[in-house]
């Protein structure tokens, strides 16, 4: 664009700027959703329009061919196949159960870890950077090291068992241990986001409230549940909210871990859908496990969605 | 920040040197495993009890990785596709981010929430139609294709990341310019872009590390080995009777590091990215 007709262009609307708040106000709105434009058009291609299609094909009598999908009428019975489903229903346990346990030790853990590093003096940035190796890893990876560890004859969690007397259980080959193991994989890894989170939290919380509480007497126990956790609140909350929504879509550690094995004991949701569709080609229960997931979370994102209108009310828009 | 004060002030010292160094244990312990692992020898790797120091330390790991297999391709697929995509995010996410943030827009907070429940939206509710959809557009196991998906769900989260900075910038700044007569690209590019760089630096690490990290669709899309990226190359290393830890884990020191460090560079801002993230949603 040129000097000149970029003068042009913003001489006949330089003046009404000041004088006409409202068409000033129209004209910028335009070039807002010019800008959002792009952004909103891919998000909407690749996300809306094939959750959208999963739905579809979860209410039809979806047949895959080498040439692709046809979709043979409107039927219920993928959903009335799942929801029966004796597989389904553990999965739905099981996931629910897995993000339960992990985000209450991740939560209590992740705080404790804050803590410590909150009263640290010296090398708290080097604790950091040492918390984000493990959240910046590929989980695969993280999968990977786990089942060495975990390996039934030469991995180093059996030679510590056995050496604490434990004897040398096969960790992945029985459902309880594999369970365990694959909470504790996911626990080692999300924990130092968790405790970052909380750090923040602590760090922006106003100092005078507790000189108040140490002038009134208060033990550092009490001072720490009814000062510190209440004032921590919309912190932690958030971010259980998002470590739940992202671990109710488990799929890469139990998929490389131990393969929703032993028997289908780690099949989450995630497990459970991608191997109806991918494995077994069938298409209609297996959108109908993506949309029942995708229907939970949504769930559980419009259930929180008051403490977020808080939060956004807050930033002032 | 808070100022107290301690009572007992030494207990509190010693204790809280000896809970440090288990956090050290409980996050170091792993890694340490992970790169000892990397320099055993494979008959080494197989020893009961393991061996708790690699001896003799060797290196044949990491050139099988290289050389018996594929891991350089891999490397160089994940690094094409993680460095567009996230190109594509910061350039396009930008200019949303822009409008969300400073622009008067109408129906902008449902918009906001929108992006917000995409960004945590399972993958696994979407990976069957976008299979189908890039079948037909002959763009399975290509660059294209995973750039595509990956541009767009990690544009919901930099929105909100470079939103949020972009709330931050005086309004003053930009009616200045516009008095000036600067159009309003000029403006974002002069005024705003440079206030919102630390936003872009966060949006930029983030978008990237979860392209590098990225797995279930990777896995769905891009199953050619000549197309494979990082996770997807290091899930298949394995065959069902015998897994290559020593190959696997040299691959993994080789895979965490570029992203360790560009973490470890830019960490002010990744900490800010995950409280901001977190905290203002």
């Amino acid at each position: 664009m040129t000097t000149i007709s970029s003068a042009a262009e913003e001489a006949p609307v330089a003046a009404p700027l000041v004088g006409r708040p409202d068409v000033n106000r129209k004209r910028m709105a335009r070039l807002g959703w010019m800008f959002a434009a792009p952004a909103l058009i891919i998000v909407g291609a690749v996300t809306i329009f094939p959750i959208i299609y999963s739905v579809v094909i979860s209410l039809s009598n979806a047949e895959v061919s080498g040439n692709g999908i046809s979709l043979n009428g409107f039927t219920t019975s993928n959903y009335s196949l799942v929801l029966k489903n004796s597989t389904w229903h553990y999965a739905l346990a099981f996931t629910i159960i897995y993000t339960l346990v992990t985000v209450i030790v991740e939560l209590v853990l992740g705080t404790l870890i804050a803590l410590v590093l909150e009263r640290l003096t010296a090398g708290r940035g080097a604790m950091m950077a040492l918390l984000l190796i493990p959240w910046s890893m590929i989980t695969v990876i993280n999968a990977e090291l786990w089942g060495y560890i975990y390996q039934g004859t030469y991995g180093v969690a059996d030679a510590v068992l056995n050496a604490v007397g434990l004897g040398s259980p096969n960790i992945l080959g029985q459902s309880t241990s594999a369970i365990i193991g694959l909470m504790i994989a996911d626990i080692w890894k999300t924990t130092p986001f968790v405790a970052i989170i909380v750090l923040a939290g602590l760090v922006m919380l106003p100092g005078d409230v507790y000189e108040a509480a140490e002038v009134d007497g208060s033990s550092g126990w009490s001072t720490f549940w009814r000062i510190t956790v209440p004032l921590l609140r919309p912190t932690l909350a958030l971010a259980v909210l998002f470590r739940v929504l992202q671990a109710f879509g488990l799929f890469d550690l139990p998929y490389v871990l131990t393969n929703g094995g032993p028997g289908t004991a780690t099949t989450s949701l995630a497990i459970l859908g991608y191997n109806a569709i991918f494995k077994n080609l069938s298409y209609g229960p297996g959108a109908a496990v993506a949309t029942t997931t995708a229907l939970l979370v949504l769930l559980g994102c419009l259930l929180s969605l008051r403490t977020f209108r808080v939060q956004v009310g807050k930033e002032g828009n | 920040m808070r100022n107290r004060k301690r009572t007992g002030w030494h207990r509190v010292i010693n204790g809280l040197n000896i809970s440090a160094f288990v956090v050290v244990l409980f996050v170091g312990l792993p890694l340490y495993w992970l790169i000892a692992s990397s320099f055993k020898t494979a008959s080494n790797l197989g020893d009961s009890p393991p061996q708790y120091f690699p001896n003799p330390i060797s290196v044949q790991n990491y050139h099988d990785a290289f050389v018996t297999y594929d891991f350089g391709i891999y490397f160089r697929n994940s690094l094409i596709i993680s460095i567009v995509a996230t190109a594509l995010v910061l350039t396009v996410g930008t200019m949303a981010g822009y409008a969300l943030g400073r622009l008067p827009m109408r129906g902008k907070f449902s918009l906001m929430v929108t992006l917000l429940i995409i960004s945590v939206f399972p993958a696994i509710a979407v990976v069957a139609p976008l299979y189908l959809l890039l079948r037909d557009l002959g763009w399975l196991n290509s660059y294209q294709g995973l750039i595509l998906v990956y541009t767009a769900f990690n544009l919901p989260f930099a929105i909100w990341i470079l939103r949020n900075y972009m709330l931050g910038i005086p309004k003053e700044m930009e009616e200045t310019s516009r008095i000036d007569g600067a159009g309003p690209i000029r403006t974002v590019w002069t005024i705003i872009l440079p206030m919102a760089l630390p936003g872009v630096f966060t949006a930029g690490i983030f978008c990237f590390t979860a392209c590098w990290t990225e797995f279930l669709f990777a896995l769905t899309f891009n199953s050619a080995n000549n197309y494979r990226t990082i996770p997807v190359g290091i899930a298949e290393f394995g065959t069902v009777f015998t897994v290559p830890y020593g190959t696997i884990f040299a691959a993994s020191v080789v895979a965490v590091v570029p992203i360790g460090i560009l973490v470890f560079i830019f960490r002010k801002f990744v900490i800010s990215g995950l409280t901001s993230g977190a905290v203002k949603g």
